[in-house]
């Protein structure tokens, strides 16, 4: 199985993640990449807690980038959290080869347009998403796996190939 | 909302234990609605949702609703690992009385009712624990 879902989503690990893409895809580790919360302890804590019985690793991008091809090989299934574009982009640069993302949850701050329901963008939010497509990465807008994938380039005009 | 709730054996409230419900959609006013049609209005429970709010947005929401507690309350939310339980968690940190219980259900919430007026926010905590799970009861249908 190895990894199973590479998600964008700025709360994390939440109710989604762990009740609909987990029942759907039985994961055994979630990573939280992320590296704000990698160097806050009660941050690290809270999300080590936030998932009974599964294993949470809350990684810096520069250590879930070196641990990123491992994982692939592992026996079991793993997720990978990441909280905005700009995180998945420096995790590709820092070498972590992510073939999809699931678009899960950007949702709305000052200066952001609405996309959907819950994915809003702001100018650098669409450069980080456009330097993630031209590196060959597809961006699937899909909340909850009983709704509808769309790739994010057919839901916002600026970023239609 | 009216009169608040008699304490036990009709003395006045001392020192209410407040509570904040957050959940997910408008279930914690589907709760509190629910629970009105057994006890009559109630007081001094908050409500919030996270619909569409992202993590520092909801957690602010919270921390807003909390810090004026002087001596503490009880935050109530639908599941443990849910965005309404972290982010909780983090607003909570700074306000040390706060306890939170997850897995709210209505025998839950009607048990906090009862006893907000004569236990602390920590003693309330364990009961409402222990009473949810007890609610939670199975009974088999009898084959014809």
């Amino acid at each position: 199985m190895s990894w199973a879902l590479h998600r964008i989503d700025d709360r994390l690990i939440h109710g989604q993640v762990l009740v609909a893409w987990g029942a759907r895809l039985d994961p055994a580790r979630i990573w939280v990449v992320d590296d704000g919360v990698a160097a806050s302890a009660w941050e690290r804590d809270l999300f080590r807690e936030a998932a009974p019985g599964i294993e949470v690793r809350v990684a810096s991008v520069a250590e879930a980038a070196a641990a990123h091809a491992e994982e692939a090989s592992a026996p079991r299934a793993a997720f990978l959290l990441v909280r905005d574009l700009g995180t998945a982009r420096k995790l590709a640069d820092a070498g972590a080869h992510v073939e999809e993302w699931n678009v899960g949850g950007l949702h709305y701050a000052p200066g952001k347009e609405k996309v959907n329901d819950y994915v809003y963008l702001d100018d650098q939010d669409r450069e980080d998403a456009k330097a993630l497509l031209s590196a060959g990465a597809r961006l699937i807008v899909q909340d909850v796996p009983a709704s509808r994938p769309q790739p994010l380039g057919a839901l916002d005009p600026a970023l239609a190939p | 909302m009216s009169a608040p709730l008699a304490g036990e054996g009709g003395t006045p409230p001392a020192k209410r234990v407040p509570a904040l419900i957050v959940t997910h959609a408008d279930l914690a006013e589907a709760l509190v609605r629910a629970a009105e049609r057994v006890v009559g209005s109630i007081e001094d429970v908050t409500l919030l949702s996270n619909e569409g709010l992202s993590r520092d947005d909801l957690q602010d929401a919270i921390e807003g609703c909390v810090k004026d507690w002087k001596e503490g309350g009880l935050l109530l939310t639908d599941f443990w690992g849910g965005s309404c339980h972290t982010c909780g968690s983090a607003a909570a940190r700074r306000h040390g009385e706060v306890v939170i219980v997850t897995g709210i259900n209505l025998p839950l919430l009607l048990d906090y009712l009862h006893n907000r007026d004569r236990l602390s926010a920590p003693e309330l905590a364990e009961r409402l624990q222990q009473k949810g799970r007890d609610s939670i009861r199975v009974q088999r249908g009898v084959p014809a």
